[in-house]
């Protein structure tokens, strides 16, 4: 196994070089002028254009550009992120955490949300709880994120003031950033916990309920889905009619037999969309004012942040190996037919 | 359809909620101000953005400051008085300006300002003069050119001599010699260049104020300015913290400020992006003002304990619609065929004064400000809005009269163009729908007058717009100005001289005007300018090169319980952003 997964790292650098570079060759095909748009934002700046070109080494041949970026990276930096006003290796560091522990809050509860619902669905087939779980499935799935989110907020900040934008109270604000406040993991909601900062936690987290909350209703339908279909396939099968005949208990049927092998695409489908959340839910962190790295990598791409832009790639494919061995390391688990490494 | 149901939404969210009708002041002492602008940099001598530089100027002060709303009478801060002829404070030839400097200022570290870090402060932000930066302002007036380096980047070599000679300490006085009367000089210095720690700023690397360092400091990078991200000045709020994850800035009062400690504890400045949270948290009391623009008003007016104020004057021209008269036809797909033949135009289509009247004609001035702008407003006589001097509200307009446009189509071209017709696209940046919407009236307007005449409107991406305005290739094209400083010259120049911005892409050039602009400005006394900007006014309207549409007008919103707010059009992000030293929450 240990073999398997260093073979399967050995090709991150390649992936990594191989998305960078394609990125460059896109690059071919915008102006210098178009790219300085990225600092030239007020009609006072626009007489300073060709300046700013000259400054940013615009007009250089995109390869030359590509290599002193390569050179950059050698040297341990990726260069500076205008719209996130740091180093890119420093906003990956400020927002994935924020987007890491929003996922990790929000990813339990839809994977257990959605194979549960997604296997008493397909068990009770055509039965009220299937068209309960169906219906909550496919309004999850066609409301637009930024309409559920705003309804969210509007009824529990707006009307009940339980659980407010943004990342923290003011007060939270203050204390988090104290030169008494120690970031042991850089995941607020654990840190206030280790720091011994009970209020804070409690305020961390009420900030994260809503968000987390929109990403379990919009996220698990899809799951829920492909569970139940998975699930409906696998109990329409010869092993399971074999089971039932043999006396069986329907419950080690459903949990032992069936639930194991409908569980081959839907750990397929939970790496994707752990990845999906991961590189940022773009959305739900603009409606709740959520500083996470999907919120950046848009304007990144919208502005033209070039290095922001390479920043981000470089993280969504990373994670996008990691997600992929992972979920081939869990296809051992949970099917014994497959094994790493042979 | 989504946009009409998240209208509704908002509309719902809007019911007062009995929490909300109870609501006491919140978070008293802490007034908290919800945005969209990203500040840029926080070093006065390199933003040139009004969201930076509405924060620079409550962590430093400048020189002077104007009079609460007043956009003409200053009042001393750094400075003990306003240099004039009268005082002695300006040369009868009114090219050296003396200026008393205060002595008991102090920066927040406790350290006092002295006449040194007065002249470091206007030095450096002269010296450094990064592209696309705001160090031209001080440099035209106190040097008589706009950069340091010539147009193949290197440095002029008589810069440095050049700074000496116009920037000066005599005891405690700070000399500035210009090389030409500059009427404008005072009201720059009012926003620009304000002061700075020099220790401070020099124990953190930045210049020495030496002849052997200063060109390690020209055009540098953002990040590398220790006052990128800190601040060390002398203004009612200290800076606590800029936390660039969350877009958040926090001031704290300077409690040793000259004169008095500021009401307010603290304030909160947030980048919220979406209104609809912007929104919520301004009903539930977590905000005190929030931007939000003209569309949106309707979904703010009737909120319990909520104020808008509105009819607030701007310092801008904005939308104006623009005619390059010599277009660059290289590759340009805006031009059709580039011909006279009904399926495009010639590159100097726009040179034809004919045209541009008829195009003058054809615009619904009316109908914008009260479709669009929701009856806000005025219409524009000419490039200086109302609020400054040197505006005429006598001037000639343009109106609607398709009669006169149709006898300007013919004329054009000799009668030609009548006959063959033409076809071009008019883009504009996506998402400002103000320009959007001037885009569409002329294509509509003009098109009903003959049905040869084809405008095809073409919302393009800022990248793309501004690579081909760049490079002339827009046959029309709809931008707007905002006032670095009020004064007619701010608008003049950049508007209408052959040297200023839009003209230089217009490719329009006229020495009449370019006599009257510079005319202008050497001018000190305000009634004889004001003959030479109506002068200047009038020629305008006759050449046409710009259609000048509206002087807006803005509103704010904020909760009830704020006290103590003014509106100078001319304080960077005025009416939403704030100079916060006057404002309280009771």
């Amino acid at each position: 196994m240990l073999k398997f997964c260093l073979k399967r790292l050995a090709f991150l650098p390649l992936v990594m070089f191989g998305v960078t570079a394609l990125l460059f060759a896109c690059l071919q095909f915008l102006s210098p002028e178009m790219r300085a748009s990225l600092y030239i934002k007020d009609p006072r700046q626009l007489s300073q254009l060709e300046a700013v070109i000259e400054k940013h080494g615009l007009r250089k041949p995109v390869y030359v550009q590509y290599g002193l970026w390569l050179k950059q990276v050698a040297q341990g930096e990726l260069g500076y992120s205008e719209t996130a006003k740091m180093p890119v290796a420093q906003a990956v560091r400020a927002f994935f955490p924020a987007t890491f522990e929003l996922t990790l809050i929000a990813f339990i509860p839809i994977m257990l949300v959605g194979v549960y619902f997604g296997v008493l669905s397909a068990v009770y087939k055509d039965k009220l709880v299937d068209h309960i779980s169906r219906f909550v499935a496919i309004t999850g799935y066609s409301l637009p994120s930024f309409v559920l989110g705003l309804l969210l907020l509007m009824v529990f900040y707006g009307k009940l003031h339980w659980f407010p934008p943004g990342r923290y109270a003011l007060e939270t604000d203050m204390l988090v950033h104290a030169d008494t406040f120690r970031h042991f993991t850089g995941l607020l909601t654990l840190d206030c916990l280790l720091n011994g900062q009970w209020t804070a936690f409690v305020d961390v987290a009420k900030h994260m309920v809503l968000p987390a909350a929109t990403l379990l209703y919009i996220s698990v339908a899809l799951l829920l889905r492909i569970t139940r279909s998975s699930m409906l396939e696998e109990l329409s099968k010869d092993y399971v009619r074999t089971a039932r005949a043999k006396g069986l208990p329907e419950r080690v049927i459903i949990r032992k037999h069936a639930l194991a092998n409908a569980l081959i695409p839907v750990v397929t489908l939970s790496s994707l969309l752990f990845i999906g959340l991961l590189g940022g839910v773009v959305i739900t962190e603009t409606v709740f004012d959520f500083p996470g790295i999907g919120r950046w990598g848009v304007q990144a791409a919208q502005q033209l942040d070039i290095p922001g832009v390479l920043g981000s790639t470089l993280l969504a494919a990373f994670l996008f190996v990691m997600a992929n061995l992972v979920s081939d390391l869990l296809y051992a688990v949970v099917d014994p037919r497959i094994r790493v490494g042979n | 359809m989504m946009r009409s149901l998240l209208a509704a939404l908002l509309v719902v969210g809007s019911v007062p909620s009995p929490a909300a009708a109870l609501l006491a002041v919140k978070n008293p002492g802490v007034y908290t101000y919800l945005t969209i602008s990203d500040a840029d940099s926080l070093d006065p001598a390199y933003s040139y953005d009004t969201a930076s530089h509405m924060i620079i100027l409550n962590i430093y002060e400048p020189l002077f400051q104007f009079d609460k709303a007043s956009t003409e009478k200053l009042i001393p801060l750094i400075a003990t008085q306003v240099p004039s002829r009268e005082n002695g404070g300006i040369s009868p030839d009114g090219r050296t300006y003396t200026i008393q400097i205060r002595k008991g200022i102090k920066f927040h570290d406790g350290s006092e300002v002295t006449p040194e870090d007065v002249k470091w402060s206007i030095q450096r932000f002269i010296l450094q003069d990064r592209a696309a930066g705001p160090s031209s302002l001080l440099m035209e007036p106190l040097l008589g050119y706009a950069s340091t380096r010539g147009d193949d980047t290197k440095i002029l070599p008589t810069v440095w001599a050049d700074t000496q000679k116009a920037v000066s300490t005599q005891g405690d006085k700070l000399i500035l010699r210009l090389p030409k009367p500059y009427a404008p000089i005072l009201t720059i210095l009012a926003s620009w260049g304000p002061v700075l720690s020099k220790k401070w700023a020099v124990s953190k690397g930045d210049w020495d104020g030496t002849e052997a360092t200063w060109k390690k400091y020209n055009n540098p990078a953002k990040e590398t300015s220790p006052f990128f991200e800190k601040a060390m000045g002398s203004g009612p709020f200290k800076l606590d913290r800029w936390d660039r994850k969350t877009k958040e800035f926090i001031l704290a009062r300077h409690e040793t400020y000259w004169r008095g400690p500021a009401k307010l504890k603290n304030v909160v400045i947030k980048g919220v992006n979406e209104f609809g949270t912007r929104k919520l948290m301004l009903q539930a009391g977590d905000a005190d003002a929030i931007y939000a623009d003209r569309p949106l008003l309707t979904q703010l007016q009737g909120l319990e304990g909520v104020k808008i104020i509105d009819d607030l004057p701007t310092v801008e021209m904005n939308p104006v619609v623009f005619f390059t008269y010599k277009i660059n036809s290289t590759g340009n797909s805006f031009l059709g065929s580039g011909r006279m033949d009904g399926n495009g135009i010639p590159a100097d289509f726009f040179a034809d004064k004919d045209v541009r009247k008829a195009f003058a004609y054809s615009f619904d001035y009316a109908g914008f400000i009260s479709d669009v702008m929701r009856g806000k407003g005025t219409q524009a006589t000419g490039a200086i809005p109302k609020s400054l001097p040197g505006h005429n509200p006598k001037g000639k307009k343009y109106t609607l009269d398709k009669k006169k446009a149709e006898e300007h189509f013919r004329k054009a071209y000799g009668g030609k163009l009548w006959e063959t017709g033409f076809k071009f696209t008019v883009a504009f940046n996506t998402g400002n729908l103000p320009r959007q919407t001037v885009c569409q009236i002329l294509k509509r307007n003009i098109e009903s007058i003959n049905p040869k005449f084809k405008i095809d409107v073409r919302a393009v991406e800022w990248p793309t717009f501004l690579d081909s305005y760049k490079s002339s290739k827009l046959p029309i094209f709809v931008m707007g100005w905002n006032a670095d400083y009020p004064d007619p010259h701010n608008f003049a120049f950049p508007l209408l001289h052959s040297q200023g911005d839009y003209p230089t892409t217009q490719k329009f050039k006229n020495p009449e005007f370019d006599r009257l602009v510079e005319e202008a400005n050497g001018e000190t006394n305000i009634a004889k300018r004001k003959v030479i900007y109506a002068k200047l006014q009038d020629l305008a309207h006759e050449e046409v090169p710009q259609l000048y549409i509206i002087d807006a007008v803005r509103y704010r919103t904020q909760r009830e319980w704020v006290k103590g707010w003014f509106h100078n059009p001319i304080f960077p992000d005025s009416p939403y952003g704030s100079y916060f030293y006057s404002i309280s929450k009771d």
